[in-house]
């Protein structure tokens, strides 16, 4: 079917597919400067241990892009893919009714018209979904932001289904990570995909992932590739997310983002409140 | 669900699998395995139609979830106020405790209130020998007096003993099965899974390289998050403590992989409070997706049903049924 698209794609098609993706240039001043502003086709990926945050700063993004204009939105609709059956709508539900300024049942209902929610259960099925993610995308031309939470689910099932060879175990996830990569720039989307930190940290970054030796690592370079290479080419920009363990800092939270090209780096806190993530 | 690739033989040619299919161009792939192109067209748009994910619409996910979840009260005040209230149907909360903490006592005041208080059934999958009858019928009786009342209550909890991993998936299995052949009780709803413990069928599987361990883990974690969904029940899971190599701090045991899985963490203590020989234990919300980490509350476990056990030693008060202690 993608290749059927790309042959016979009408005129029609074509101003669906290009016209009409809004900007996300305002989508998080204090995340993203002006010049760094997450772009069309862009893929940014959220990485952290359980509790750090990924998934509230998701819930935020989400909310900016799904409430109307008038109440400080951008109107535009997200794609939500959720691997782990971690999406917890009563949370985003929370998040929207203490952002809108008149919190009706409709007004809610109407946001959450914007969103779409797509359940995977294995990376074959994460594979068939991207790819028919082409159509729902052609129908919706006001999707600009793509969410996958989150891509590291299925790491361990496959790396035991490929048995012995690392090729086979990464082979769909590479698979999904050139599709990923052609829905974003085709679509002109934006990609925030989490990957969980499941790895030990190592003394000698040279071991593999699954050594158990352990020593207290700054948090900026706490991050231990462990997917296919194929998924680390396509991401343009790397955001680590840390939780202050400082008793005094209360419940802060601290994100350092990094532009992989241009090796830019930047750190942010925010705390995380009923109306969700806030920066400070 | 599409778990594994399916493959087409041609005689003579080459195979062929799902991922292949719907990702490489398909006129490759019929002059590789033989078919026509027409036919691979047809093919895959019948794969994708039916294993791709639905999409379905936000808010039509927020109405169904209004009327399908429910808050389950543990039947312990303290405990429901860390939980906002109670246990969430579709979500699994998770209680890490070092040996003693008086995690499983939790397991079985909670199976009682939903069988008795709120006339609900529980499945209470058992892996580590904590559940006895007699221990249930004595916060029973504490509840009621009446034995007919009492009797009832105890048919709404189904107990399965899994000792390993394999028993306990298969419980899962056939409680899906049961699910789905509409096998109705007539004293209620299916609304409270408990897995006690977790680590006990895990913790074997884990440590030194063996991935299938940790895949086994997972499998398990996705089983238990997709039927706290499917079949809208609350999930409760009880985990152990292991110090942590760097820190010597003691954290909740299974690793990184699954501190992920569970929505809420409730950490109990037993260390603090009256010392390890009373019956107060201190609970700590330690991961919620509702309310700030970090509140503590005191819960007093010699106030349900027969009065505090004597020691703590793990052994000692889950073999014997019976507790003689004092009043506190």
């Amino acid at each position: 079917m993608c290749s059927d698209f790309h042959r016979a794609e009408s005129g029609t098609e074509l101003l669906a597919r290009l016209e009409g993706r809004s900007s996300l240039k305002e989508i998080e001043p204090h995340l993203f400067a002006d010049e760094e502003s997450p772009v069309h086709g862009d893929i940014l990926e959220f990485h952290g241990a359980e509790g750090t945050g990924k998934t509230e700063m998701l819930y935020h993004l989400t909310a900016r892009c799904i409430l109307p204009k008038s109440e400080g939105g951008l109107e535009v609709e997200v794609v939500f893919i959720d691997t782990d059956y971690h999406f917890d709508m009563l949370r985003l539900v929370t998040v929207l009714e203490h952002r809108l300024s008149q919190s009706s049942e409709e007004a809610v209902r109407h946001c959450l018209g914007r969103l779409f929610l797509l359940y995977c259960g294995g990376s074959t099925q994460l594979l068939l979904t991207l790819c028919s993610l082409q159509t729902m995308l052609c129908s919706h031309p006001s999707v600009c932001l793509l969410i996958l939470d989150s891509l590291s689910a299925f790491y361990w099932i496959d790396r035991a289904n490929g048995g012995e060879s690392v090729n086979l175990q990464e082979s769909t996830l590479k698979k999904c990570a050139h599709l990923l990569e052609k829905l974003v720039n085709e679509y002109r989307l934006v990609l925030f995909a989490t990957t969980q930190s499941i790895m030990q940290k190592a003394s000698n970054p040279e071991e593999g992932p699954s050594c158990a030796f352990n020593r207290p690592s700054d948090v900026d370079v706490d991050y231990r590739p462990y997917l296919c290479k194929a998924w680390q080419q396509v991401v343009k920009r790397r955001i680590l997310f840390s939780k202050q363990n400082d008793s005094k800092a209360g419940n802060q939270f601290s994100l350092v983002s990094r532009h992989l090209k241009s090796n830019n780096l930047k750190k942010h806190f925010f705390t995380i409140g009923e109306s969700g993530v806030e920066f400070c | 669900m599409l778990t594994t690739c399916a493959l087409l033989i041609c005689p003579g040619k080459e195979k062929v699998d799902v991922v292949e299919l719907v990702s490489a161009d398909l006129e490759e792939v019929a002059q590789k395995c033989g078919l026509s192109y027409k036919a691979l067209v047809a093919l895959r748009r019948v794969l994708l139609a039916q294993f791709s994910a639905f999409p379905f619409n936000g808010a039509d996910l927020y109405e169904e979830l209004k009327t399908t979840t429910a808050i389950l009260s543990t039947g312990i005040g303290s405990l429901d106020k860390l939980l906002d209230a109670g246990l969430y149907t579709g979500e699994v909360t998770e209680i890490v405790g070092a040996p003693g903490s008086g995690k499983t006592q939790v397991c079985l005041c909670v199976a009682a209130n939903v069988a008795h208080g709120l006339q609900q059934n529980v499945l209470y999958i058992d892996s580590n020998g904590g559940l006895t009858a007699s221990r249930i019928l004595q916060l029973l009786q504490a509840r009621t007096l009446d034995e007919e009342e009492q009797a009832g209550a105890l048919q709404r909890i189904q107990v399965v003993r899994a000792f390993d991993i394999f028993q306990m998936l298969g419980a899962l299995q056939d409680l899906r099965g049961a699910v789905s052949q509409q096998v109705r009780s007539s004293s209620g709803t299916l609304k409270v899974v408990v897995v006690d413990s977790v680590a006990a069928v895990v913790a074997p599987l884990l440590g030194g390289q063996q991935r299938e361990g940790l895949a086994l883990m997972v499998q398990l974690a996705r089983e238990l998050k997709t039927l706290a969904r499917d079949l809208s029940v609350a999930v409760l899971v009880t985990n152990h403590m292991t110090r942590d190599r760097d820190s010597g701090q003691l954290k909740p045991a299974l690793g990184r992989s699954w501190s992920f899985v569970p929505s809420t963490r409730l950490l109990l203590d037993s260390t603090q409070g009256s010392g390890s020989l009373g019956s107060r234990r201190v609970a700590c919300l330690t991961k919620s997706p509702r309310l700030p980490t970090g509140c503590q509350e005191t819960v007093d476990l010699g106030s349900w049903g027969t009065p505090a056990f004597q020691g703590d030693h793990k052994g000692h008060w889950e073999q014997s049924p019976v507790f003689q202690g004092d009043h506190t």
